[in-house]
């Protein structure tokens, strides 16, 4: 078969994309309400956030503002994840139905496919909200605004999305080999939660096992780094963005296994 | 009334918890990581206080607080909201309807059965490492009791407000949002993700008069104070059970108005 380019791929996106958005603007008012869903839990986090640093001025050296960019920044690197990969979340009830089979039989890829079928606007929302933040802190912090710290904050939230990205994919495939995978997903999704803490507030096991094992540090503390603190940045950082890709590659192949290796339900 | 027939709606659920035994585990899992991750943020953030005690609470009582506060959530939340939404999207709460028994009371006894399993896997053991972990910072005395009778009112209180959410449902046929809108409300305002001690005065005092702080707050205050003054105990007390039957009412009442409401898409 011949393969397919990447102007194919994105003209076929774009024309999924629209489909989807068509069927979710036919439920408006869930639409609503799900927006001011994610718009409370962003102000929820930062409401609490703000709280908590009321009492107290600052947490091992880490500043009020430049917590807020690591907060910033992770509300921007789970976009991605949230937007475009939302459908993980239903593949647990199309294996499981067997409906999943239809998706096998396109001529196109499929993990491709399967992920574009669904785009969240939701996370748009939570976009914005972690831009504001950012450019609120980074205001504050008085950091300079050169186009190379531009690239440098792109390149890394890039690399962030990717182990996000590659977190949900393995999490979400492991429902090929177990029946009851949303738990795993759901603590995949509660790792979002961590990611906005500075690794350095752990005991040095704990620093290894959130750096190498579950790599929630990469989400925002390795990359901010770079921003935050110029003079100081561990090797780890600077290798972050080939890290990422070879997560994100990993936890495609892990997926496309499981989904090949997937016979159906017979009905 | 006939509690046998509500007894047997236990056992079930019990059975039905206990099938899914991996997922029990992978709960064990993420609470654990959840402890590890507060235990050392808090370690972190009382390092640089200057003081052991912030707003009247110790490193020790933070702890206790936030971490049964979390493992009081895992044990009461019911995913009610869930379950009657999907029941009417999918149109199986008819067939629950039409059974001879109450509909509010017939979710709410077949949820009650991972209360037990719920109860006995993750408070429990929580429970039991958190206080080798503080040395008996825990007062182990009459406080327990009141602890014990203050969580079954929460339980209740909590169970209605769900109630409350799922019947708007019946209205706008969106669970996730108005889900995630509950949650986030619930749990901030309960004093679950930050204790209620660290609100400034405004929004302390408003959060005293709504129900969320009977749920997590009370019972946790009730728990950690080793020498409870018998007046501070029945206002207390007093007011979860106030809220308890002012919330059953509501709850019912909207109930009984919204089913005319209904539209069930076949099923």
């Amino acid at each position: 078969m011949k393969r397919k380019g990447l102007r194919f791929y994105l003209r076929i996106y774009f024309k999924i994309l629209a489909q989807d958005i068509k069927s979710k603007m036919s439920y408006r008012a869930d639409f609503i309400i799900s927006t001011l869903g994610m718009i409370f839990t962003n102000i929820a986090g930062f409401v609490s956030f703000w709280i908590l640093f009321r009492s107290f001025p600052d947490i091992k050296g880490w500043s009020y503002h430049e917590m807020l960019f690591l907060y910033g920044f992770s509300l921007i690197s789970l976009t991605p994840v949230q937007c475009l990969f939302d459908n993980n979340w239903s593949l647990r009830s199309y294996v499981y139905s067997g409906d999943f089979i239809k998706y096998c039989f396109r001529p196109i890829n499929l993990f491709f496919y399967y992920q574009s079928e669904v785009f969240d606007i939701k996370g748009l929302g939570q976009l914005a909200f972690g831009i504001g933040t950012l450019v609120y802190s980074w205001n504050k912090i008085g950091l300079a605004c050169t186009p190379l710290m531009i690239l440098k904050i792109v390149v890394f939230l890039i690399t962030a999305s990717l182990i996000m990205i590659a977190l949900q994919n393995a999490a979400a495939a492991t429902c090929f080999w177990i029946q009851n995978s949303f738990y795993i997903l759901d603590l995949a999704y509660r790792f979002r939660d961590y990611a906005k803490y500075p690794v350095t507030i752990f005991s040095s096991v704990f620093k290894f096992i959130f750096t190498f094992l579950m790599p929630i540090a990469f989400i925002a503390y390795y990359p901010s780094l770079v921003i935050l603190r110029p003079d100081d940045v561990p090797i780890l950082t600077w290798l972050s963005p080939i890290i990422g890709c070879l997560f994100f590659y990993v936890s495609y192949k892990i997926w496309m296994y499981g989904a090949l290796k997937y016979n159906g339900t017979g009905s | 009334m006939k509690i046998k027939k509500y007894l047997t709606l236990t056992r079930a659920g019990i059975i039905e918890s206990l099938q899914f035994r991996l997922s029990m585990l992978v709960m064990v899992i993420g609470n654990l990581l959840y402890l590890i991750v507060i235990y050392f943020l808090w370690k972190a953030i009382y390092a640089s206080a200057d003081s052991d005690v912030v707003n009247g609470m110790t490193f020790s009582d933070t702890l206790i607080y936030l971490v049964l506060a979390t493992a009081l959530f895992n044990f009461m939340e019911m995913y009610t909201v869930w379950q009657i939404g999907r029941d009417i999207q999918s149109g199986k709460i008819v067939l629950d309807l039409v059974k001879p028994i109450d509909y509010r009371r017939y979710i709410f006894w077949s949820f009650s059965g991972s209360f037990v399993t719920n109860f006995l896997f993750t408070f429990l053991p929580t429970f039991i490492v958190v206080t080798a972990v503080t040395h008996g910072a825990i007062h182990m005395g009459l406080n327990l009791l009141y602890f014990v009778v203050s969580v079954v009112l929460a339980i209740m209180i909590n169970y209605s407000i769900d109630f409350i959410v799922a019947t708007i449902c019946l209205y706008t046929e969106s669970i996730w949002g108005i889900n995630m809108m509950k949650q986030v409300i619930v749990l901030l305002l309960s004093g679950a993700t930050v204790p209620l001690a660290f609100f400034p005065d405004t929004l302390r005092n408003v959060v005293d008069h709504l129900p969320f702080q009977a749920i997590y707050n009370a019972p946790l205050t009730l728990l950690l104070d080793g020498d409870p003054d018998m007046k501070d105990v029945c206002i207390t007390l007093g007011t979860q059970l106030a809220w308890c039957v002012g919330m059953f009412i509501v709850s019912k009442l909207f109930w009984k108005c919204s089913i005319k409401q209904i539209t069930v898409n076949g099923g």
